[in-house]
């Protein structure tokens, strides 16, 4: 792996598969936040999220060899996570999700708009965990990790119609609970 | 379910400028623009890089080198039988229990095998396994961590042949063995892990 620029995917995931286990902190540190950050938006809770990321990079690893395409590796692992995250939602009795109760710290030098933003925030995760998981993934990838249709096609293995129809279906439950909640 | 303009999904999908809407339907894309940004600046889970590396910076041990390291460890033995195994079969478990053998081994009937799991949760209150052994019930193979470092593990006696199965930390978080050689779906799209338990006849030991 050249030193001193930053390796593409593809040369990271070689360097991998030659045997230096360490090169895949690079990918973890690369993939890491988004990752954790849609689970945690799949889930609703911050512990699920981080075991079903774990258990993703983990898989990831020992599987790695069957990245077809390192160049995609981003949707790849999004699609291993996401896997996770659907088990996990289809073992809970109600298939629903339950949101960690843990608003921000308010900051000091202004508490009133710090709860405000919490309180806005816990009715958009309320309004997110109405939705069914296909349509809650749909729109999370899309808009909270910004993939273009075809990436999130790669992601979930769905066709883009699909997924077009699941974002609009997400958009119109959000946009009707949110102004129901105002 | 009110349908949005279709005007207002082509604005969010990035191909129409939001100039184009009128009022109302500005304050849609609005709406939805707030509601995603504060989605993505809100807590999510803390880092598990630290996790990760541990676990694949760990080799795998051989399913042989496990067994000498069972036969090596003194350990309880965990087993339940389902009903229709006979009482003769719990008898003979019971036995070895009470009287453990002097020798580094363990009586297996015709087709048992060993099996044993092993997982790290540090934290965890309580961990079991289930699987198609015990009919997915988490009260029924809980597993040890009698010295706390958080590694918890049992030893349990089963049929030869493939079994799926998954954790149970806390009574309810399911979750796959990371560590598993195989992983498969079931017929919900889920994945178990899969242990291979080889009958007596096929031990190296």
């Amino acid at each position: 792996m050249p030193k001193g620029e930053d390796p593409s995917d593809a040369e990271v995931v070689a360097t991998v598969l030659a045997g230096d286990v360490e090169a895949f902190g690079v990918i973890i540190r690369r993939y890491e936040p988004g990752l954790l950050r849609f689970a945690t938006r799949m889930l609703g809770s911050r512990d699920g999220a981080a075991d079903a990321v774990a258990e993703g990079l983990v898989r990831a690893y020992r599987h790695l060899a069957s990245c077809r395409d390192p160049n995609r590796l981003r949707t790849w692992l999004y699609r291993i996570v996401s896997n996770r995250c659907k088990s996990e939602l289809a073992r809970q009795p109600t298939g629903s999700i339950s949101l960690d109760d843990a608003p921000p710290l308010p900051d000091p030098d202004n508490v009133e708009m710090t709860l405000e933003r919490a309180e806005q925030l816990a009715m958009v995760e309320r309004a997110l965990a109405q939705l069914s998981p296909d349509k809650r993934e749909a729109f999370v990838l899309k808009h909270v990790e910004g993939m273009s249709y075809e990436e999130m096609a790669a992601a979930t293995g769905e066709r883009i119609p699909t997924l077009k129809m699941r974002v609009h279906r997400a958009r119109e439950a959000l946009l009707r609970a949110l102004e129901e909640a105002e | 379910m009110t349908p949005i303009d279709p005007r207002v999904h082509r604005v969010l999908d990035g191909d129409e400028k939001p100039d184009a809407l009128d009022v109302s339907l500005r304050r849609q894309v609005q709406r939805l623009d707030e509601a995603v940004a504060l989605l993505a600046a809100a807590p999510c889970a803390t880092s598990v890089a630290e996790r990760v590396m541990t676990v694949i910076a760990r080799p795998t041990p051989t399913r042989a080198r496990r067994l000498v390291h069972w036969l090596l460890t003194p350990r309880a033995v965990v087993l339940r039988l389902r009903p229709v195994w006979s009482l003769a079969v719990a008898a003979g478990i019971l036995a070895l229990v009470l009287f453990p053998l002097p020798e580094p081994g363990i009586a297996l009937r015709e087709g048992e095998g060993i099996a044993q799991f092993v997982a790290r949760f540090p934290g965890a209150r309580s961990v079991a396994v289930v699987g198609s052994f015990n009919d997915w019930r988490p009260e029924s193979i809980p597993l040890d961590d009698s010295d706390h470092d958080g590694v918890w593990g049992a030893t349990v006696v089963l049929p030869a042949g493939a079994h799926e199965y998954m954790f149970v930390v806390d009574g309810e978080r399911w979750i796959a063995d990371p560590l598993a050689e195989r992983f498969v779906e079931d017929d919900f799209g889920r994945e178990n892990s899969v242990v291979i338990v080889r009958p007596r006849r096929e031990s190296h030991l």
